[in-house]
């Protein structure tokens, strides 16, 4: 039996037809709904193949206002998780990465009743423009070892240790998948590219019986909830929320228009002769 | 670099702009003489600017890289130190954090580097990342375990005074910020610009200090400057404590993505944008026959490989991939003609296209940012343009491959 955590983050549904923007361009956030955000599901699949291939419980966290156990429901429909945190609490609120990291770290220490948690998953970026940060950060503060850019995770069970597939890809060089292995416990983030692999016919059968039960189980979501505040999650509110983010936002502001690096001869749509002179300029390269 | 003569014998405990630098199979990661042409330029200002005599400092760590630590004073490093560990061959983040971390703390280093520096000496005053595959996870946790803040994706650097005033950070007093570095990033739409900064708490009831003010850099948007061979600079090795535990965590193979998509054998690239949206099948089908007729390479935008549209599977496994994603996600192309089809031009998307040749773009909006990097904007719409251009290119064909008979 492994121990298996999640991360999952509320954002904002991005999806094409759902987001919605005010006249200047900016994200209107009172039209856009919020849903489990697509990284945060793709840690979720990830988490839920575990359970599959080698058993585990799952435990979700997130911390977010009240609003965001609608991510947790979300999240144990995908992975039948046992348990779902929710952490909330006013001064966390305004917090950076590293303290989200501080809340999170705190929160999953005190996961399944405290038992190790083995693997934790997160997903690789949250998708409303941030960092990515909050994962590797959550996971040197846990001390764990830190795997990011996952698409493949294997455990070896007798050795304790998961043997995993990243991808690199560097700037001007060939994608690289590098196989690691590394005793547990390990942190990892999922890349965006991961889909669980379901060969055999057991794995299928119990995908589809557990998919059933979960959904059965989110409907009740409450029955497994957890809500911490700062203090039942122990945390000093010194490193949390505003007072414990080294970072902050100093200024918003629309991206003014670069100069033009190049002068474009403009064509009107509607000018066919002048559309069909490009292709003389590229009749050259062609032959 | 000696030589100098310094008119300000300054202490303090922060010094220096540290770079980490990433380099593979014995190559540096082009963004790595990116971000030391950005820190030469951002500390000369600095040291004139505060009369200053503040270095940059670039962070190797690997096996058999002093060949490598010549090139990077030759790129505008004052100071290279480099790790040199067959344990380091690859990068590992653990063993990788804990290694800068110890030499992002070392006052007797920090002594080599900056002789006439006066202690006590704590960390360094700024840090650089690259936003890639590495990096964007190494400056997370090495700015962890350095308990300071960090920004990601930046793709603007400005180093002020800024005088500030906060609710938590300095009760609510105006209060100088000297020598902060504001942190531009662009976030996801392309649209906006988001300023962060790295500030210390002066707030006597939870006074902390945060350096060094760190962040990670997108590859190609920054240029490196031209490289001086006879440049000079200093070269220190540093030998890292690790941690056997660590050791643990090993690779054990790394495998090369055979390249499906062939960008750089192609002398034309068709990209793709959003603007398939209003007929997503039947657009990709006619970019398919241009590009086919062109003997193109297809591209895409970093959106479209997130599969947003309901199109056939052979059509997604095929296109929707981020195999073919152009600009900082993706791959940097220089075709000879790049062809920009419902493409916006988000910055992160120009970095991987502007060093193309010649430039068409094909969109409705007069306004769209991909209209400064082109040389001809053709301003309609895909449906109605594209058949245009590939009738007339129909015509051509035949007179090619006679031609080639
Ligand atoms: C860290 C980070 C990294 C990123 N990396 C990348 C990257 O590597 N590559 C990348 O591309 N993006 C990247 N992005 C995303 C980028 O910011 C933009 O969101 C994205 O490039 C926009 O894609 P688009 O131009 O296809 O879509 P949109 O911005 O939606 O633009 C669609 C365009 O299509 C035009 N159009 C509409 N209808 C038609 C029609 N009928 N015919 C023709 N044109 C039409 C519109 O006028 C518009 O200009 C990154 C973002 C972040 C935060
Ligand atoms: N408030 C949060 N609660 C739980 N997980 C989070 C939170 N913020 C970020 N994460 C996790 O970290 C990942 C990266 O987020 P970010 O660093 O914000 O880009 C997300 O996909 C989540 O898995």
């Amino acid at each position: 039996m492994v121990n298996v955590a999640v991360i999952v983050k509320l954002e904002p549904d991005f999806s094409e037809g759902n987001v919605s923007y005010n006249p200047d361009g900016t994200l209107n956030r009172a039209e856009t709904k919020s849903i489990l955000g697509p990284h945060s599901a793709i840690a979720c699949n990830a988490a839920f193949y575990t359970k599959i291939t080698y058993g585990s419980r799952i435990s979700i966290g997130t911390m977010g206002p009240p609003i965001a156990d609608s991510a947790l429901k979300q999240a144990q429909e995908l992975t039948d998780a046992d348990e779902m945190n929710l952490y909330s609490d006013r001064i966390f609120a305004g917090a950076d990465t590293l303290a989200t990291a501080e809340v999170l770290r705190s929160g999953i220490v005190k996961m399944l009743d405290g038992n190790k948690i083995d693997i934790v998953f997160s997903g690789h970026r949250a998708s409303d423009g941030e960092t990515g940060q909050t994962g590797p950060q959550t996971a040197w503060k846990l001390g764990y070892t830190f795997l990011g850019n996952v698409i493949e995770v294997n455990i070896d069970l007798e050795r304790n240790y998961v043997i995993v597939k990243r991808l690199v890809m560097l700037q001007g060089f060939d994608g690289i998948v590098e196989e690691v292995e590394a005793p547990l416990p390990v942190f990892i983030t999922v890349d965006p590219s991961y889909s669980p692999n379901y060969r055999t016919i057991y794995q299928r059968l119990a995908f589809a019986k557990y998919r059933k039960e979960a959904i059965a189980r989110a409907n009740n979501y409450k029955q497994f909830l957890k809500i911490y505040d700062s203090k039942s999650l122990g945390v000093d509110p010194k490193f949390v929320g505003l007072p414990g983010s080294p970072t902050i936002v100093y200024r918003v502001e629309k991206i003014p228009k670069a100069k033009a690096s190049r002068k474009a001869q403009l064509i009107e749509g509607q000018d066919i002769d002048a559309i069909k002179s490009i292709v003389p300029k590229l009749r050259p390269i062609v032959s | 670099m000696v030589t100098e003569s310094f008119s300000n014998n300054s202490g303090g405990k922060y010094r220096n702009l540290y770079v980490v630098i990433e380099h593979i199979e014995g190559k540096l990661v082009p963004v790595s003489l990116e971000m030391l042409g950005e820190a030469r330029r951002l500390m000369d200002d600095f040291n004139q600017r505060y009369q200053e005599s503040e270095r940059v400092v670039a962070v190797v760590l690997g096996y058999k890289v002093q060949d490598l630590c010549q090139q990077l004073i030759s790129y505008g490093a004052d100071v290279v130190v480099y790790a040199e560990n067959k344990e380091l061959e690859y990068s590992r983040n653990t063993i990788d954090t804990k290694v800068i971390a110890q030499i992002s703390r070392d006052a007797g280093l920090a002594k080599q580097i900056s002789p006439e520096y006066i202690p006590p000496y704590i960390k360094p005053r700024y840090m650089f990342f690259a936003a890639d595959s590495i990096g964007r996870h190494l400056s997370s946790t090495v700015l962890a375990e350095l308990e300071s803040g960090l920004a990601s994706d930046i793709n603007k650097l400005v180093i002020s005074d800024i005088d500030f005033r906060h609710e938590h950070k300095t009760k609510g007093q105006t209060i100088r910020y000297e020598r902060t570095l504001e942190m531009y990033r662009p976030d996801f739409s392309g649209f906006l610009w988001t300023t962060i900064l790295c500030l210390d708490n002066k707030n006597p009831e939870i006074m902390r200090d945060y350096h060094p003010q760190g962040c990670s850099i997108i590859p190609g948007v920054f240029n490196a400057i031209e490289p001086d061979i006879a440049r000079e600079g200093l070269i220190l090795q540093y030998k890292p404590t690790i941690d056997p535990e660590d050791l643990k965590v090993k690779v054990l193979n790394k495998q090369m993505l055979k390249k499906k998509i062939d960008f750089d054998g192609h002398r034309i690239i068709v990209s793709m944008g959003r603007g398939i949206k209003d007929d997503p099948e039947q657009n990709v089908k006619l970019i398919e026959q241009f590009a086919r007729l062109l003997d193109a390479e297809i591209g895409i935008s970093l959106p479209l490989s997130k599969r947003l549209y309901q199109l056939s599977d052979s059509i997604n496994s095929k296109y929707m991939i981020p195999e073919r994603v152009i600009g900082t996600s993706g791959s940097k192309v220089a075709p000879s003609f790049y062809i920009a089809t419902g493409i916006h031009g988000a910055v992160q998307h120009i970095a991987g296209m502007k060093e193309s040749e010649f430039v068409v773009a094909i969109n409705p909006d007069e306004n769209a940012p991909i209209k400064d990097e082109s040389d001809l904007f053709i301003n309609g719409r895909m449906e109605d343009v594209l058949p245009i251009i590939i009738e007339e290119l129909q015509k051509l064909t035949p007179i090619v491959s006679s031609h080639m008979e």
